[in-house]
């Protein structure tokens, strides 16, 4: 059944949806509750149209049976139903975190290969890179400095914040080397057509 | 006027038979105030860049200039005084901290008490005053360089210039460094950096890329020209 449920309605691609099954995992809670920890968790990253975006989210996320209502929570005149994470919502949300692996992987291949179309021209592509390097650096110095004296060990944000620089810094870290092995490899080809040309 | 000037700068070292070019006309300007950071690969010529920023090499072509003073000639009197070139190398394991800071003090002049008070007030500023008292050999990488900035901050330079302050360094304890480092520049030194990792670029005013001796980068900001506001007239003080 599930399986079948799953065949009709494909992979969930919002990225929301998922950001909120995340927070659902880290604890049980009612939609507009929700809509402020993603203001407050997703800020400047991803952003809600409206609370009513968390309702649609929410319906989807049941539709899959990655969440659930958490009985006894619709009561009183103005109800509020918490929704918490199903075991399956819970193992489909790790799967999507690693699956970020292969996005970024593909973001990065479609770079290296819109720039490869300028190797006719590579001092048109080394001018690209320059600038590309240019953004790296300035985005690396961007990265807000918190040093571990200055936050509290226990605050899950201030830990998010320090797992966000680091994964930052360490991939423009790793985009700046290959900026370097790239100049290399088209310092090479324009040479070779220069006494070629 | 830029505290540091480097005017296309060029330096060579003898290899073999060849002449291996490090620096090709780097120009580069610091303000106080500023945190510039250098980043580049392993054998970028990084190292070379700083040194020579900072006069203890001269450069092959070129000018380097400090508060508007050229550095080929007066190295001796800029040295020690403006521009403190942080030794990460603190020597013999079994020396106490405190001492390790004040040498470079009474090595300057410095009377004993007067050393010792500047060189605690170099540490804490550092945050590193809880080790005075311990041996270098019983420092951890961070305080090691922590310690090292005290002992050039105890000499109140107008210009702080490190390389690579974080390398080596335990990856939760880097970002301490870069906070005391942008601490500094916003208290009015100059600060030029280098990092052989993005992480050593954060905070940073000015970030510049070296590789195959050339330096790329934004340049720094144009000031705005001093226009003097016209004074008003007794008339119109008056109105």
């Amino acid at each position: 059944m599930g399986a079948e449920r799953d065949a009709q309605a494909g992979p969930m691609h919002s990225q929301v949806n998922w950001a909120l099954l995340g927070l659902v995992i880290e604890r049980p809670s009612y939609a507009y509750e929700l809509a402020r920890r993603f203001e407050r968790t997703y800020d400047g990253v991803l952003t809600l149209s409206s609370v009513s975006h968390v309702y649609t989210a929410l319906a989807a996320l049941r539709e899959r049976a990655l969440v659930e209502e958490l009985p006894g929570t619709r009561i009183g005149r103005q109800p509020k139903p918490h929704y918490r994470a199903t075991p399956r919502g819970v193992e489909d949300y790790g799967e999507w975190l690693v699956g970020q692996v292969d996005e970024d992987l593909r973001r990065q291949r479609l770079f290296v290969l819109a720039l490869a179309t300028y190797t006719r021209d590579p001092r048109a592509a080394l001018e690209i890179l320059t600038r590309y390097e240019q953004a790296c650096l300035a985005e690396a110095a961007r990265t807000p400095i918190k040093p571990r004296e200055e936050v509290c060990v226990g605050d899950p944000q201030a830990l998010a914040a320090r797992l966000l620089a680091e994964e930052g810094r360490l991939a423009l870290g790793a985009k700046l080397a290959w900026v370097e092995y790239a100049r290399q490899e088209l310092h090479v080809l324009a040479d070779v057509r220069m006494v070629a040309g | 006027m830029s505290l540091l000037e480097l005017q296309r700068v060029a330096k060579r070292y003898r290899d073999g038979q060849l002449d291996r070019v490090v620096l090709r006309e780097v120009s580069l300007r610091i303000g106080a105030g500023e945190l510039a950071v250098v980043w580049g690969l392993r054998g970028c010529g990084r190292s070379t860049l700083l040194r020579v920023a900072a006069g203890i090499e001269a450069p092959d072509e070129g000018i380097v200039l400090f508060e508007g003073r050229d550095l080929a000639h007066n190295r001796e009197g800029v040295l020690g005084a403006g521009i403190g070139y942080c030794q990460k190398h603190l020597g013999s394991g079994s020396q106490m901290v405190l001492d390790v800071v004040m040498v470079a003090l009474l090595a300057a002049g410095i009377s004993p008490s007067q050393a010792r008070v500047r060189a605690s007030e170099g540490l804490e500023r550092a945050r590193v005053a809880s080790c005075a008292t311990l041996r270098i050999s019983a420092l951890n990488t961070a305080e090691a360089i922590r310690v090292a900035l005290a002992r050039v901050l105890a000499l109140e330079p107008r210009l702080l210039v490190v390389d690579d302050p974080v390398q080596g360094v335990d990856l939760l304890e880097r970002d301490g460094i870069l906070a005391l480092l942008r601490s500094l520049a916003n208290d009015g030194l100059a600060v030029l950096a280098s990092a052989s990792e993005a992480t050593g670029l954060s905070g940073a005013d000015r970030t510049l890329a070296l590789s195959a001796g050339e330096l790329r980068g934004p340049p720094p900001a144009e000031l705005a020209p001093v226009v003097a506001l016209r004074r008003a007239s007794a008339r119109q003080v008056g109105a």
